[in-house]
C-alpha cells in the first residue's frame, strides 16, 4: 500500500511482519557460547546470587574497616573499629536512653515529611493535571527549588527559635519544591488517550481527575514520595546539628565535644538503617497498594 | 452550527464540516468541505490515505475537536462536545492498568452513576459479546493486543451509545488476529445492531465491516466518492473466506486499490 511521502505524522503503521520476523530472529545460540560467565552484560542474576553478593561486599567493607582500625600498635580514638561501634551502638541503647533521641528524629521526619506530602501531592497533581494552575504555579515553585534549604536556616531560627516548629519548617523546605514538581512531572505523563476514553464515556472534569489522573498516576507519585524520603533524612541531621538538644543529630553533636568518634559513627549507622527500613515500607507499601503491577 | 440544525432526525449527519489546525508557519487545512450521512443501525467506514484527516473528522464526531466550519447532528441533535451517546475505540491500548477487565468494561457505568446491580448484568452480556468472560478478573497486562482491544470495544458498547466510533482499533494488531477481530466485530455490530464510524486503511476491512466506505482524498481531506458494497447486510457473509468468494468482492476491492494508489502517486 502506497503512502504519500509528505504527511507529517508518522503513520501508524500495523506492524504485522517485520515485527513477527524479529521476534523470531535471534536463534538458539551454539552450544559453544553457553559456558556461564560471571559478568555477562543485561545478563539477570538469581536471587539468591544477588544475595550472597550483596553479602559479600558488606562483609569486605566491615573486615576492611576492622583491619584498616586495628592495623595500628595502639587503637587510633579517631578511627575506631567496627567492633566498637557496636558495642557503644549497644550502650547506647541499653544505657544511655538513646531511643528517646532516635524517636524525637522519627517524629520530626514523619511530621514534616507529611505535611509537604500533604501539601505538595494535590498541588502537583493539579498542575500537572492543569496547564493554567501549572503557569501559575510553575515559576514561583521553581525559583524556590533552586535556592538550598540551609540558606533559611538563619531565617528560621530568628523567627521559630530553636524549637521542633523551626526544625519541621527547615524539612517541609528542603523537599516540598522538589515533590511538587516531581509529583507534577508524573501526572503529566496521564496518557492523552486515557484522558479522553473517559470524556467519550461521560466523564466530568472532577470524574477524569479522580478516576483517571490520580490513579493513572499514584504508583509514580509513591514512588516520589519514597526517593523524596531520603532527602527529607539529610535535612534531619542538618537541622538537628545546628541547633538541637535531642535526637539522632545532636547525639552526635554531643558525642563530637567528647571526641566519642564510635558514638558518631553508631549514630550514622542508626540513620542508615532507619533509612533503609522507611524505604522497604514504602516499597511494601507500593507492592500492596497497586497489584497489578506485581510481575508474575 | 445552522448547518446541523436544519437536518431531519434520525442517524448521524455530517454536512460540509472543516477544519482547519492553527500550523506552525501557516495553517493547515486538515479537511474541507466533507458532507455525508449515516443511517441508523449502518457502518460507515472512512477509508483514505494517510494524512487525508480520517481521524480529525472521527474526532470532531466524538466531540473531542471542534469543527471550524460546518457541522454534526445526531439524531437530531447538533454535537457539541463528548457525551455518552458516542462511545470511542482507540487505535492505541486504552484499557486502564488499574482495572480488571471486568471494571474496565463497567468503569462508563460507573461514572455515570448507574446502580452496581444493575451494572453487572450489562457487563457479564458485553464481556461474553467480546468473548472475555473468562478473564473478567484478569489485569490488562495479562491480555494480548486482541483481547484489550475488546476490552475497549465491551466498555465502549457497555455504556449503550447511539453510535460508536473507531479510529483504527485493530491498526496495532498482527494480521491473524485482526482478522478474527474483524470477524468478531462483525458478529457484535450485526447482534447490537449499532451505528457505527469506523477510520480504517485496510480494504478488506472496509468492505467486510461497512455498509457505506466514504473514501477521502487527501491536502485538503475532502470525500472523493462514496461507495455502499453489499456484504455485511448479507447475513451469509461472517468470514473472510466467505468475503473473498463473494463474485462482487474482487472488482470493488481492485477499484479502491486503485484509487488509493492514485491518491498516493498526487503527492
Ligand atoms: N493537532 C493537530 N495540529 C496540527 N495539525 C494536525 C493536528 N492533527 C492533525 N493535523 C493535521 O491534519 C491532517 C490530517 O490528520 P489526521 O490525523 O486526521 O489524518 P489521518 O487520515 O487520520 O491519517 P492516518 O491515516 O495517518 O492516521 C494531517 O496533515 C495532520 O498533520
Ligand atoms: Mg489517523
Amino acid at each position: 500500500m502506497l503512502q504519500p511521502i509528505i504527511s507529517p505524522p508518522p503513520p501508524e503503521q500495523p506492524t504485522t511482519g517485520p515485527v513477527a520476523v524479529a521476534s523470531q530472529a535471534p536463534a538458539a545460540p551454539p552450544a559453544l557460547a553457553v559456558r556461564r560467565r560471571w559478568l555477562e552484560f543485561k545478563q539477570p542474576v538469581s536471587t539468591s546470587s544477588k544475595l550472597l553478593l550483596g553479602i559479600s561486599a558488606w562483609i569486605l567493607f566491615l573486615l576492611g574497616w576492622h583491619l584498616a582500625a586495628t592495623s595500628g600498635t595502639e587503637a587510633n580514638p579517631l578511627f575506631p573499629s567496627p567492633v566498637d561501634v557496636s558495642d557503644s551502638l549497644w550502650n547506647l541503647f541499653a544505657e544511655r536512653g538513646f531511643h528517646s533521641d532516635v524517636l524525637a528524629s522519627l517524629q520530626r521526619i514523619l511530621i514534616s515529611f507529611g505535611l509537604a506530602v500533604a501539601i505538595a501531592v494535590p498541588t502537583g497533581v493539579l498542575m500537572g493535571a492543569f496547564p493554567a494552575v501549572e503557569a501559575f504555579f510553575s515559576p514561583l515553585v521553581s525559583a524556590f527549588r533552586y535556592l538550598p534549604a540551609p540558606a533559611f536556616i538563619p531565617l528560621l531560627l530568628m523567627w521559630l527559635g530553636t524549637g521542633d516548629t523551626q526544625k519541621i519548617a527547615l524539612l517541609v523546605l528542603g523537599v516540598i519544591w522538589f515533590l511538587i514538581t516531581l509529583v507534577c512531572d508524573t501526572v503529566k505523563q496521564t496518557p492523552v488517550d486515557f484522558i479522553e476514553t473517559s470524556r467519550t464515556l461521560g466523564g466530568s472534569r472532577r470524574t477524569i481527575l479522580w478516576t483517571v489522573v490520580v490513579p493513572s498516576s499514584l504508583p509514580g507519585i509513591v514512588d516520589t514520595c519514597r526517593q523524596m524520603l531520603a532527602v527529607s533524612w539529610t535535612y534531619l541531621v542538618i537541622a538537628e546539628i545546628v541547633a538541637a538538644t535531642d535526637g539522632i543529630g545532636a547525639m552526635m553533636m554531643r558525642a563530637r565535644r567528647f571526641v566519642h568518634v564510635d558514638d558518631i559513627m553508631a549514630g550514622i549507622l542508626v540513620i542508615g538503617a532507619l533509612g533503609l527500613l522507611c524505604d522497604l515500607a514504602f516499597r511494601g507499601l507500593h507492592w500492596l497498594m497497586f497489584p497489578y503491577m506485581r510481575r508474575r | 452550527m445552522n448547518a446541523a440544525l436544519e437536518i431531519e432526525c434520525g442517524g448521524l449527519e455530517v454536512a460540509r464540516l472543516g477544519k482547519i489546525f492553527p500550523g506552525r508557519d501557516k495553517p493547515v487545512i486538515a479537511v474541507e468541505d466533507v458532507s455525508f450521512r449515516v443511517e441508523p443501525r449502518q457502518v460507515c467506514i472512512l477509508l483514505g490515505p494517510s494524512g487525508c484527516g480520517k481521524s480529525t473528522i472521527l474526532r470532531m464526531i466524538a466531540g473531542l475537536e471542534q469543527p471550524s466550519s460546518g457541522g454534526i447532528s445526531l439524531n437530531g441533535n447538533p454535537v457539541v462536545g463528548p457525551h455518552r451517546e458516542r462511545g470511542m475505540v482507540f487505535q492505541g491500548y486504552t484499557s486502564f492498568p488499574w482495572l480488571t477487565v471486568r471494571q474496565n468494561v463497567a468503569y462508563g457505568l460507573r461514572i455515570n452513576g448507574d446502580a452496581y446491580a444493575l451494572r453487572e448484568g450489562t457487563v457479564d452480556h458485553y464481556l461474553e459479546r467480546v468473548g472475555l468472560s473468562r478473564f473478567a478478573d484478569a489485569w490488562p497486562h495479562q491480555l494480548s493486543g486482541g483481547m484489550r482491544q475488546r476490552v475497549a470495544l465491551a466498555r465502549a458498547l457497555a455504556t449503550t451509545p447511539q453510535l460508536l466510533l473507531m479510529d483504527e482499533p485493530f491498526g496495532a494488531l498482527d494480521a491473524e488476529t485482526r482478522w478474527q477481530m474483524q470477524e468478531l466485530l462483525l458478529n457484535v455490530i450485526r447482534k447490537e445492531r449499532m451505528t457505527v464510524v469506523m477510520v480504517t486503511h485496510d480494504v478488506e476491512e472496509a468492505l467486510l465491516l461497512g455498509d457505506q466506505i466514504v473514501f477521502l482524498s487527501s491536502h485538503p481531506g475532502r470525500v472523493r466518492t462514496i461507495l455502499h458494497p453489499p456484504f455485511k447486510s448479507d447475513d451469509a457473509i461472517c468470514t473472510r473466506e466467505s468475503l473473498r468468494a463473494h463474485s462482487d468482492y474482487a472488482p470493488m476491492e481492485r477499484d479502491i486499490l486503485s484509487m488509493m494508489r492514485e491518491e498516493g502517486h498526487n503527492h
